[in-house]
Order: structure tokens, then C-alpha cells, then sequence
């Protein structure tokens, strides 16, 4: 179909996000499209997520941290960041989650507010609590490994065993 | 802007992880109030240096009943900064609301808690904060979602309509359940709670933690009266 012309194409704004779980635990794509248009569905109701679109356009996650892009209307921008903050767990995992900033391009979102990402992830072994763990760590914060969960914790609560 | 947030071991995080993640998202400061039974130790100095951003030290105090709280709130308000009771039932939030030593009444809708014109009017007498808990609005679904919602909608019409004292927070549990202020406002604005409003309830934790740490500190005589640079010699 002949695309439409330039003043009838709609407007959008790209959210870039920052996202974060656990240790080195990973998301994927696909679940993070669902819980995206989940969270509008359940904050914005359904023509509200409709009206904000709300299309996960770039995603990468590996060792813990990640990045997205967010298609988002243009004038949906508040809606969309609330129902963003509403995501909770993907796939069971809490989530982290940050929207760094908001641009008129995917290139400009990527440009002005990713790419910090590429850090170092290790494991180490750690005193923490009296006790020798194993923690995740990465730009000095660390995530000490629990018997069931984990602790969040820096540079400046564990000695390195 | 400030949050207040469960440090471990009352939480998942430590104070130093929620400072890094808070400073990172644009807070001036952390609230840490751990419940009264699982303190967490930590410097907040270092903390704050580090980090390059304010550490308060606070509890919430978790009771039956108000004979309980009422010895808790004695016990630690000559150490902490902020002091706040959890509510949930009529007889703590009204015990709460009328006591001055108290700071923040947390979580006043939750469980049986409720709010009215009483407990409002005794709030303002005692500057006691009323607190908008916005934690359940982002990770609760379904019916408690819809109910989190309304008695928040109920809570700002009396505070309104009063001019009640209240602050406004998300209650992370961990660095992943922190949101930055700029999300918190949005999910307000999506709730019916106006942009400053919400920016409003996260500046006081701030504005309290400032008059507190004055009125505590060794110059303090009383309101208006503080000791001199000439006194010092004497």
C-alpha cells in the first residue's frame, strides 16, 4: 500500500529505558513487549493503550541490565512513562526499570540517552553479613547471592574474600 | 526530591545500593525507615559522599497497639530523624495522627486504616504527615489495584479540601522497585493526583528531615532561640 503522506503519518516520541533485574538474569523481547502492553492495558485502560501504542522498537539485555526503545504517540508521553513505571516482573523476575529520556528519534534516543551499557559483569566471591557469598558485580554495585534471593549491595558493604 | 525507602534487612537492598540507584535517577536524598524490628546499620556520611546524596536516618514503627507504638515512638525519637507509625487499623491512625513526636502516619488507608475528617483535623494540630502510599498502585494488579486507587482518590480530597500536611512515596522494597521521580509523577497525573502535588509530597520528606536535624541539633534551644557564636566561651 502507498505510504501515507508526510502531514497524515502519525507523530511519534521514542522512550529510551533503562532496564534492570536481578544478578545476571535475562529478559527477552518478546516478554517485554507483553508486560509493556499489559501495563497500558492495565493502567490506561484499553483505548488508552491503544491511543499510546506503546511498541517496543530496539531491545538488548544480557547479564542483568538492558535497553529498550519505545514507540509512544506523540502527546502520550505521561501516560505512557506512568504505565512503564507499572511494570513490575517479566516473566516472574522484579524489574528494575528507568525511562532515561524521551526524543522525536530512535537515532536521538540512542545518541543522547543509551549506550552506558558494556560494563563489566563478574562474580566474585564476597564477605557479606558475616558470610562468604557469591556476588554479581558490576560498576560497584553488586548483587550478593542469598540462599533464595538475592541482596542488593555495593562496593561499600562487602569485603572482597 | 526524596524517597523513603525499606533497607535491608527489612527490604532486599542496602542503604548504599538504594543511594547509588537514587542518586542515579535524580533524588536529592533516601529516607531510610526500616521497620523497628529490622534496623539496618550503615554510615550514612560515607553514604552520602560517596553517592552525593542525602541519607536520613528514620524508623517506621510497627505495632498491635497504640500502647506499644507509644513506647516505640519514645524510644527512638531522640535518635531518628524521622519518625513515622504504621497505620492500618482506626486506633493507630488516630493514635498516630495525635501524638507530636510522631512525623508520618505511613500507609493510613492500608488494611482496616481509614481516613476522615477527625483524623485529618488532628494531623494538621500535630503536623503529623499523612502518608500517599504509591506502591501499591505500581505493583499490585486487579481488585487491590482499583481499591489502592480509590482510597488514594478519597485521601486527596480530604487532604485537599483540609490543607492537611502529607508526603508521598512509593515504599521500594528494593533498587528495582525505586522509580524516579519524573515516573512517579506521571503515574500520579494518570491517577488524578496533580503533577505538583506529587512533587510536593516528595519535596517534604526533605523539608522534614531539614527541620528535624535543626531542631535536634545542639544549638536548638526552641523555636526561634538558638545558642550563639558568643555563648561558646563562657
Amino acid at each position: 500500500m502507498k505510504h501515507l503522506p508526510k502531514h497524515l503519518r502519525p507523530r511519534w516520541r521514542y522512550l529510551a529505558v533503562e532496564l534492570e533485574t536481578w544478578g545476571d538474569g535475562s529478559i527477552d523481547r518478546r516478554s517485554f513487549q507483553r508486560e509493556c502492553w499489559y501495563a497500558g492495558q492495565n493502567l490506561l485502560g484499553d483505548p488508552g493503550s491503544a491511543r499510546a501504542d506503546l511498541s517496543v522498537v530496539r531491545f538488548a539485555f544480557d547479564d542483568g541490565t538492558g535497553e529498550a526503545i519505545v514507540r509512544v504517540r506523540h502527546g502520550e508521553t505521561d501516560r505512557a512513562r506512568a504505565a512503564i513505571a507499572c511494570i513490575d516482573e517479566i516473566d516472574g523476575a522484579s524489574v528494575g526499570i528507568w525511562v532515561r529520556g524521551i526524543s522525536g528519534t530512535i537515532r536521538a534516543a540512542e545518541e543522547n540517552y543509551l549506550g552506558r551499557r558494556g560494563q563489566v559483569t563478574e562474580e566474585r566471591n564476597v564477605v557479606f553479613g558475616n558470610e562468604e557469598r557469591v556476588a554479581v558485580v558490576r560498576d560497584g554495585s553488586a548483587d550478593v547471592r542469598l540462599e533464595e534471593a538475592f541482596a542488593g549491595a555495593t562496593d561499600l558493604d562487602y569485603d572482597l574474600a | 526530591m526524596y524517597e523513603a525507602v525499606h533497607a535491608h534487612p527489612d527490604g532486599e537492598s542496602t542503604v548504599a545500593r538504594f543511594a547509588k540507584t537514587a542518586a542515579d535517577y535524580g533524588y536529592e536524598g533516601v529516607v531510610v525507615r526500616n521497620h523497628s524490628s529490622a534496623r539496618a546499620s550503615y554510615d550514612a556520611d560515607r553514604i552520602g559522599e560517596e553517592y552525593g546524596i542525602d541519607v536520613v536516618s528514620g524508623v517506621e514503627i510497627r505495632a498491635e497497639n497504640p500502647q506499644q507504638a507509644s513506647g516505640a515512638v519514645g524510644n527512638f525519637r531522640t535518635d531518628e530523624t524521622i519518625v513515622a507509625v504504621e497505620g492500618g487499623t482506626t486506633a493507630l491512625n488516630r493514635f498516630a495522627v495525635e501524638n507530636d513526636k510522631v512525623d508520618v502516619l505511613a500507609g493510613p488507608m492500608a488494611r482496616e486504616g481509614d481516613v476522615n475528617h477527625v483524623v485529618a483535623k488532628a494531623a494538621i494540630d500535630n503536623g503529623v504527615r499523612l502518608e500517599f502510599d504509591l506502591g501499591s498502585v505500581l505493583r499490585d494488579h486487579g481488585g487491590r489495584r482499583v481499591r489502592a486507587i480509590q482510597d488514594l482518590g478519597k485521601l486527596e480530597e480530604i487532604v485537599d479540601y483540609y490543607d492537611a500536611p502529607y508526603v508521598v512515596s512509593a515504599t521500594p522494597r528494593s533498587h528495582l522497585e525505586l522509580r524516579a521521580p519524573r515516573e512517579l509523577v506521571a503515574l500520579g497525573e494518570t491517577i488524578g493526583l496533580s503533577a505538583s502535588f506529587v512533587e510536593a509530597g516528595l519535596e517534604e520528606w526533605g523539608m522534614l528531615a531539614e527541620r528535624n536535624r535543626c531542631v535536634q541539633s545542639d544549638s536548638f534551644i526552641e523555636p526561634g532561640v538558638e545558642r550563639g557564636r558568643y555563648e561558646e566561651n563562657r
